[in-house]
């Protein structure tokens, strides 16, 4: 965008199936560590599934401040400690107390595919056992999914601009856009963006429904992958305007330098035959960012791991990059399992490291490689990354495309 | 803001408990009529709360055709209707029409509001037949918005697939979800709806539209309380503006359901949902204070107050909580030039709009996010606040939020707030929580058009304090000057705030 606000992405804060924080996190992914274990949060004993990636041993303590927990839903509770950590890294204290950001120009935007599911099971429960009289105020209180911007943004204080994008398995990078849209044009000079999903029985129950869970291993791009595996988490980036940055000081991991959004109408779970909404989003989001196919360095695949996405997806990339391209593609899937809207949130976060590190996260899983792109196998790469793309998509068809480039000091 | 990509309102439609078309609905508000009645969507007994703006008679096929609608659940239907009806009254045509010959030519103007009361709701605009050279819609329903224009070909920047939808929702459907996690929790997880699942995430009604009308273009659904269809106008304004996008439909849509009536009832927000003597009709934690929120409280205030029943009554002494509404309402934007080349009649302009956030609890923050709200709304749009014509106001009977707003609107506007005309048409509609800030947008492009500003109906004693004087229970005429820029508010529970300046068109007096 000629003439636009550049923006920066000068925070990271992750809570993850492989740990929280940012450095935690993306240690483990560069070791090709796996986030997944049989499924704590319910009983799994009616599945012929029984793996998750879940968040073990989280507490909303550290972070939760100024609310109750108590009256927060977990989803809500992840994404506060994801936003607390990402301004820390930031280096953005508490606003107002000296600090000359003002609240009013912050703002929040947030991602998920279910909100606070585990409220609406609760309700589900009470329903079936005949005691919907316990139910009180807290299901409209806790449910409603705009209920995690709204939380991160009382708990933090941020009076601008609040919005939930729930667009499901590419929330993440929604979230992000809009970020964008809001600084670019000059209504806000900090936003947090980013997604949250809590493990939910629902979304369980649903991709086991649709033989989408994996058994066993999540193997992105691998000929004889078996399917995704659920989990959940949260992630948040600290995006504010490149020179407002650099006068602070701050420390610039990236730029978030533009974005793609289309839709399939397609279908509302299975992506388009040739991937052309896969394809529309990577072109806008290039176009966006005046960004030569040839420029990108690194593709952070969506990558589920099932049979259809990932083959569609190579299909898409082949289409945009030209078949035959070498620009290393990976999945964090493959070790973090599918935080849902959480999802393209952390790995928004992982291109942002990519290009600030100048190292590639591996597909892990991967033995006999479908097609012939480079898929960064089952070990971390060095390699200079000055452009990566996020790629996310989404049931409904939403399909979205971010890109960062790196920031010359 | 010279040089900025313009922003125009080229049509609308709308699904509601009071119309199908913009002047059905507009006719009834200034009429006063209410949109309650009995519920048939589920069960009420023993609950407390009987009445909603329930849409009934709802027949989606007698919109769409019969194409195979079990795919949908009744959120993506009132979508799919509301999409439909937007497409055709802004000239758009059906899917068969965009994907052939080009966008029709929309009709220079709205065809005259016939003198006959409002056709059922079953008899609105059918489907549009396959054949884009046949003329599209019979001439019987020619009053209808959908009119009988011929296919013109007309050039147009804009290929038509690529059209974007944004949707302000709050819960797209909570029943889908629900019923999708009973059926499994009853018969186990191998039972469970495939199908429902796809429908059970929240975009799942903008990507149900979107297969169905063919909108490739950006899709996106949007969660702000209240506030969700004025954002989700807002974000489409942005996508325009920045050139990310020549045509957008934009606005809300929700369902009436068990869960989410229930729910709001055991939380002590509806209108039938508290005692008189203050005490939450619901279950001991319901209505509970000491959340980082608004809050559920304001017993005291209450019990000083005679009951007024169920009824919602925005902006008055007595109010006592909402009514529950459903339906689904979309505006087509479009960027100006390119809406002009393709020769659509332009309904409004969006001048500008504002956004903030109530990150603190209590009246005296809302009301500060929505005087910000506002501001930015009047800057965006380079207006004063005495060229303000008129408001369509969000309150909708809420103890706690009608007078924040109203403080809030007085905090910006100034002078100009005290005598300024204002509406609340959830007065007669209800809360249509994700639908509310279209259908307002709706209706005052409707009052930019014939000049009545809808009554606030049951409004009789003002609450103490509140600075709009001029909130009426009567349905006024507006003077012309005061028909050329008009404000929408929306305030959400929960600190949402979002505000936006429309435009009359051009031509228009």
């Amino acid at each position: 965008m000629n003439g636009a606000r550049r923006i920066a992405v000068t925070g990271l804060g992750a809570v993850t199936p492989l740990g929280s924080g940012r450095e935690e996190v993306w240690a483990n992914l560069l070791g090709g560590r796996l986030g997944f274990a049989p499924v704590e949060s319910f009983d799994t004993k009616a599945f012929s599934v029984h793996l998750g990636a879940e968040v073990r041993g989280f507490s909303p303590a550290p972070y939760v401040r100024r609310l109750d927990p108590r009256w927060l839903g977990r989803a809500s509770q992840l994404a506060i400690a994801a936003a607390r950590q990402a301004l820390a890294d930031a280096g953005i204290g508490e606003l107002g107390g000296g600090n000359e950001l003002e609240p009013e120009l912050a703002g929040v935007a947030m991602g998920t595919t279910s909100g606070e599911p585990l409220e609406v099971e609760r309700f589900d429960d009470r329903y079936l056992a005949g005691e919907l009289d316990a139910v009180g105020d807290e299901f409209m209180t806790l449910y409603p999914c705009h209920m995690i911007a709204v939380h991160v943004a009382r708990e933090l204080g941020f009076a601008g601009v609040n919005t939930m994008i729930p667009t499901a398995c590419a929330a993440g990078n929604y979230a992000l856009a809009h970020a964008v849209d809001v600084l670019r044009a000059g209504r806000a000079e900090l936003m947090l963006a980013g997604g949250a999903d809590a493990f939910s029985r629902i979304t369980y129950t649903g991709f086991a429904r649709l033989g989408a869970i994996a058994p066993e291993r999540c193997q992105p791009f691998d000929r004889h992958r078996k399917g995704m595996i659920p989990g959940e988490g949260a992630a948040v980036l600290v995006l504010e305007p490149l020179d407002a940055a650099r006068r602070r000081g701050a420390r610039i991991y990236a730029e978030v330098a533009g974005y793609g959004l289309s839709c399939d109408a397609h279908h509302m779970t299975a992506a388009h035959p040739e991937g052309e909404g896969a394809v529309r989003a990577m072109a806008r989001a290039l176009a966006d960012a005046a960004v030569e196919p040839h420029e990108v360095s690194y593709i952070s695949a969506h990558g589920t791991g099932t049979p259809t996405n990932d083959r569609l997806e190579a299909i898409a990339v082949e289409r945009v990059f030209g078949a035959g391209t070498r620009v290393p593609i990976s999945s964090v899937k493959s070790m973090l399992g599918h935080t849902m809207g959480a999802a393209s949130a952390i790995e928004a976060a992982v291109c942002a490291l990519a290009v600030a590190t100048d190292q590639i996260p591996p597909t892990m899983g991967l033995e006999e490689p479908e097609g012939d792109l480079d898929y960064v196998p089952n070990a971390a790469r060095r390699h200079r990354v000055e452009v990566a793309m996020n790629n996310a998509y989404a049931f409904g068809g939403n399909n979205a495309s971010t890109i960062f480039r790196k920031c010359e000091a | 803001m010279t040089g900025r990509r313009r922003v125009v309102v080229t049509g609308s439609g709308v699904v509601s408990p009071l119309g199908d078309t913009p002047a059905a609905l507009h006719r009834a508000l200034a009429a006063g009529t209410s949109g309650r009645k009995p519920i048939e969507l589920f069960a009420t007994a023993g609950i407390g709360c009987h009445e909603a703006g329930e849409v009934r008679p709802f027949d989606p096929q007698s919109y769409v055709g019969d194409r195979n609608l079990r795919p949908l659940d009744r959120t993506s239907r009132l979508l799919v209707v509301a999409a439909q009806l937007a497409l055709a009254d802004s000239g758009w045509g059906g899917r068969e029409a965009r994907a052939g010959a080009g966008p029709q030519a929309a009709p220079a103007a709205r065809p005259a509001v016939p003198a006959t009361p409002a056709a059922p709701a079953t008899l609105a605009v059918p489907a549009v037949p396959a054949n884009p050279a046949v003329p599209a819609v019979p001439a019987a329903t020619a009053t209808l918005a959908a009119s009988a224009t011929p296919a013109v070909p007309a050039a147009s920047a804009v290929p038509a697939a690529d059209i974007g939808l944004v949707l302000g929702t709050t819960f797209c459907s909570v029943r889908t979800i629900a019923e999708f996690d009973r059926r499994g929790l009853r018969l186990g997880p191998t039972h469970a709806s495939p199908l429902d699942f796809a429908n059970s995430v929240i975009n799942a009604a903008a990507g149900q539209a979107a297969i169905w009308h063919g909108l490739r273009g950006v899709n996106s659904t949007l969660a702000a309380g209240e506030a969700s269809g004025l954002q989700a106008i807002a974000q489409a304004v942005e996508l325009v503006r920045t050139g990310r996008a020549d045509a957008v439909l934009a606005g809300g849509a929700e369902e009436l359901c068990f869960e989410s009536f229930f729910g709001y009832h055991r939380a002590g927000r509806l209108c039938g949902s508290r005692r008189p003597d203050g005490a939450a009709a619901a279950g001991p934690n319901a209505g509970a204070v000491g959340r980082a929120g608004v809050g559920s409280g304001g017993g005291a205030a209450l019990a000083a107050l005679a009951a007024i029943d169920e009824r919602p009554v925005p902006f008055d002494a007595r109010r006592n909580g909402f009514s529950l509404a459903e339906g689904a309402a979309l505006l087509m934007l479009e960027e100006a030039a390119a809406a002009a080349a393709r020769g659509a009649a332009v309904r409004a302009e969006v001048l500008g709009w504002g956004a903030a956030f109530a990150a603190a609890g209590g009246e005296a923050a809302l009301a500060g996010a929505l005087a910000r709200a506002v501001e930015l709304a009047l800057a965006d749009a380079a207006t004063a606040p005495r060229e303000i014509g008129c408001l369509s106001a969000s309150a909708s009977g809420s103890l706690e939020v009608d007078r924040a707003e109203a403080l809030g609107v007085a905090a910006a506007l100034g002078e100009r707030a005290a005598a300024l005309p204002v509406t609340a048409i959830k007065a007669m509609l209800g809360e249509g929580l994700g639908v509310s800030g279209a259908w307002q947008a709706v209706d005052l492009i409707e009052t930019i058009r014939d000049g009545e500003l809808p009554g606030i109906a049951g409004l009789e004693r003002l609450a103490p304090g509140l600075p709009l004087g001029g909130a009426s229970v009567a349905t006024r005429r507006l003077a012309p000057a005061e028909r050329r820029r008009a404000l929408i508010t929306a305030v959400g529970a929960d600190g949402h705030c979002a505000a936006m300046v429309l435009g009359a068109p051009p031509e228009a007096p």
